[in-house]
């Protein structure tokens, strides 16, 4: 749950997914769901000259389980809250 | 449409149901539940490289294993029909949803009507018959458990 | 799955776990993530010619094994001759 409410946070920013097949997919975060799927917008892909396959897409719905990575920038992250956060879920399952 | 709709719409009619690895059949829609679990009857088999056949009666996929169904066009616009008539049933009887569905003989045995309550209950899921006409068959028996 | 939503109608492209890449009308979904693509086409990408495009119909696809959904920008992908794209298939999804 601490994941999906992190993610939640990143909606409208930039980030990139790495998928499982090695794509890369850069897009604005619009929404995620409980299983880490994904919706992007506005995507480009990176190298695009080894796959073109995503040239005529413009939004993606991606499946959670096909994620291997998300980048995002440093900035779009509030550490402190994420710590605290992070406690407080290891808190509450420990009970 | 619900893809379950467009399953169970499909009973009777041919099409194609390839498995994750690759193994498709090309047979008719016995039956089918809402966990995509099918029978089939007068089926060909064909293996993943697309060099083997075999032929069988009947048999049983189970639903987890199964990567697409290849349905007729025609299918979809038939569903849509089913679907549009249930809901003006559905209007005319006062908003009366699932609960009565085993009731009424023409909606009711047809495995998942869209919005039919409990009703493909009746006759015992599509799996038993299926599964042992495929042992039968012989040499494809273990066909469509791998994986 | 609401993020799908947007997408009922439109042309949608599909690729699989197996890296093969579907392109349809997307007519249903469910919280599976099962799909209903009619009028679907198979764009088989290969290094050495264009893209081959292989016309399946009617195709109902099981969510597991959906890597991502993208919706096509339709003015965009006519503008584009995949009759000059090449590139390798995209990868299966390794885990």
């Amino acid at each position: 749950m601490l994941i999906f409410s992190f993610f939640k946070t990143l909606t409208d920013q930039v980030i990139t997914v790495e998928l499982k097949n090695d794509l890369c997919i850069t897009g604005t975060l619009k929404s995620v769901d409980q299983f880490l799927n994904i919706r992007l917008d506005g995507i480009r892909v990176e190298d695009p000259e080894r796959h073109p396959h995503m040239l005529a897409v413009k939004n993606v719905f991606i499946r959670g389980s096909v994620v291997r990575y998300v980048r995002m920038a440093a900035r779009a992250v509030d550490t402190t809250l994420l710590e605290d956060a992070t406690r407080r879920e290891a808190h509450n399952t420990g009970k | 449409m619900l893809p379950l709709a467009l399953l169970s719409a499909a009973q009777g009619k041919p099409m194609l149901v390839e498995l994750k690895n690759g193994v498709t059949f090309n047979g008719h829609l016995v039956d089918c539940d809402n966990f995509m679990n099918v029978t089939l009857r007068e089926v060909y088999q064909t293996s993943a490289d697309g060099e083997r056949f075999w032929k069988m009666k009947e048999m049983f996929i189970k639903g987890n294993v199964i990567k697409y169904f290849r349905i007729a066009d025609a299918i979809l616009d038939q569903a849509a029909e089913e679907q549009e008539k249930n809901r003006a049933l559905g209007r005319q009887r006062g908003g009366g949803r699932g609960g009565r569905g085993g009731g009424m003989p023409g909606r009711g045995g047809r495995g998942g009507p869209p919005r039919g309550g409990q009703a493909g209950r009746g006759r015992g899921g599509p799996g038993m018959r299926g599964a042992r006409g495929g042992a039968g068959a012989g040499g494809p028996g273990a066909g469509p458990r791998q994986a | 799955m609401a993020a799908l939503d947007g997408f009922r109608d439109q042309l949608v492209q599909v690729v699989l776990y197996d890296g093969r890449v579907i392109v349809g009308k997307l007519k249903g979904n469910d919280n599976f993530c099962n799909l209903i693509l009619s009028d679907s086409v198979e764009r088989e990408y290969s290094s050495d010619k264009g893209v081959e495009m292989i016309p399946l119909g009617l195709y109902m696809i099981k969510g597991d094994n959906i890597a991502l959904i993208g919706q096509v920008d339709e003015d965009k992908d006519g503008s584009l001759d995949y009759s000059e794209v090449m590139a390798e298939p995209l990868a299966e999804i390794r885990y």
